[in-house]
């Protein structure tokens, strides 16, 4: 970057050259028209996987399918969090599930997003002093949007929808940048449910350092607490025992 | 159905003839059964091998705080007969310590693995006692009376901001939030 700067400014104090290039910014008109089509693209087709948790769950089909069609904004449902962008967490997460949500959430690959629907993401809804649900979700993953109501209404969500694709098309859906960059403020509040040998497969940490997020708060008291209860990951042992099979060669 | 009517006044004498137990027909196909802590196998045994109640529909437990006791409830269905005894018995809520029925009906063990869990009523004979749904939880058992869910939820969680600074906007302009989060929680109001 720096290189291609020096290597402009030379040029540009070259005798006979007319256009004048402003120090600092990029010269390459055509770099940011890149990044507007790759966002507005991106905002265009979205896979969605969605962790179907509670009672809002039940909205979801009228706007998938024919009645409100999720599909013609370009959004699918995704049967794998490998190849999904957007994290729909529907209704009441309790302890248990939650766990099974930041697993599935960090098995996304990045930019991901992640849509709270219903009360019960919010702050717990009607299960509020429940002792087996989450109460905030946005304690434990980065919440992008938020649909309240309970239950939404179709037209909520794809209100919602539309409002997630138009910040993606801005630009300004960075939530996923914010796991990253505040892991330690996540990570505490997830060992403050969880215990403190709380790990999940995923090195977060290293895909901060690929996605170049590593911020002050990236590391901090609970990821070195991680550090020191962290166990390698080991090998499924993988077992296929068909009993008439084995009957049969025998 | 006649046949079954009679059946169930047969199982009335016949209940009625055992001393320290007290039965209170509801209908013509249920039946209330207070028993001792220590004469219910026996009863279940009764019921099960004579009386054709072979299917245990549900143990269920309540925790009377103040007299300090638990009441199990053995619900026993019969579809020869087609009627519900329900089976009443008390036990002191500590140690609250029973013995299982696993050996009279092997479902009990779903059911008092659960009581277990959600009461702290330990079964003994029973063939497990680990923990079923709550994998993890590590407080007191929940459904206790004495369990303050309320106070609990407030120690491990936090709150959402009510009061967020785009509300304050929205509140100028003569919105807002109706009725408080505060205002509203049953437990909170005076």
């Amino acid at each position: 970057m720096t290189d291609r700067k020096q290597i402009t400014q030379q040029q540009s104090a070259r005798p006979g050259d007319s256009l004048p290039v402003k120090p600092g910014k990029r010269t390459n008109p055509l770099a940011h028209v890149f990044d507007e089509l790759i966002d507005f693209a991106r905002s265009r087709s979205l896979f969605m996987l969605h962790y179907c948790t509670g009672c809002g769950a039940v909205e979801l089909p009228p706007a998938m399918t024919s009645r409100f069609d999720m599909e013609r904004l370009g959004i699918q449902p995704m049967v794998t969090p490998r190849q999904a962008d957007i994290l729909l967490v529907t209704g009441y997460v309790s302890v248990k599930t939650l766990k099974r949500v930041i697993l599935t959430y960090e098995q996304m690959p990045a930019p991901k997003y992640v849509i709270g629907i219903c009360s019960c993401t919010v702050n717990g809804g009607m299960y509020w002093q429940s002792y087996a649900t989450a109460k905030k979700l946005n304690d434990y993953l980065p919440v992008d949007v938020y649909i309240a109501g309970c239950m939404p209404r179709p037209e909520a969500v794809i209100a919602g929808m539309r409002h997630l694709m138009e910040t993606i098309k801005n630009g300004e859906a960075n939530a996923w940048q914010d796991y990253y960059r505040r892991y330690d403020h996540y990570l505490g509040n997830q060992q403050r449910l969880f215990g403190q040998t709380w790990q999940t497969p995923t090195d977060v940490i290293a895909e901060a350092k690929y996605y170049g997020q590593i911020g002050p708060e990236t590391r901090g008291a609970h990821t070195a607490m991680l550090e020191k209860h962290q166990k390698p990951l080991e090998a499924l042992d993988l077992q296929l025992s068909i009993s008439e099979l084995e009957h049969r060669r025998s | 159905m006649t046949e079954g009517k009679e059946l169930t006044t047969w199982l009335d004498k016949v209940l009625t003839e055992i001393e320290g137990i007290e039965i209170r027909r509801k209908s013509s196909r249920r039946l209330r059964v207070d028993v001792a802590a220590d004469a219910l196998p026996a009863l279940l045994e009764l019921l099960r091998g004579r009386a054709s109640y072979v299917h245990l529909s549900a143990i269920s437990c309540v925790d009377w705080l103040d007299d300090g006791e638990f009441e199990l409830v053995y619900h026993v269905w019969s579809y020869e007969m087609q009627s519900l005894v329900s089976a009443h018995t008390r036990i002191p809520r500590e140690p609250g310590i029973y013995i299982s029925v696993y050996d009279i009906y092997t479902p009990a063990a779903f059911f008092e693995r659960d009581i277990h869990e959600m009461y702290g009523v330990f079964f003994e004979g029973s063939p497990d006692m680990s923990k079923f749904i709550l994998t993890e939880w590590d407080g007191p058992p929940p459904m206790r009376k004495d369990f303050d869910s309320e106070a609990w939820v407030n120690d491990h969680f936090d709150w959402q901001n009510y009061n967020p600074e785009w509300l304050q906007e929205i509140i100028a302009q003569g919105g807002g939030i109706a009725v408080r989060p505060d205002e509203q929680r049953f437990s909170r109001k005076q």
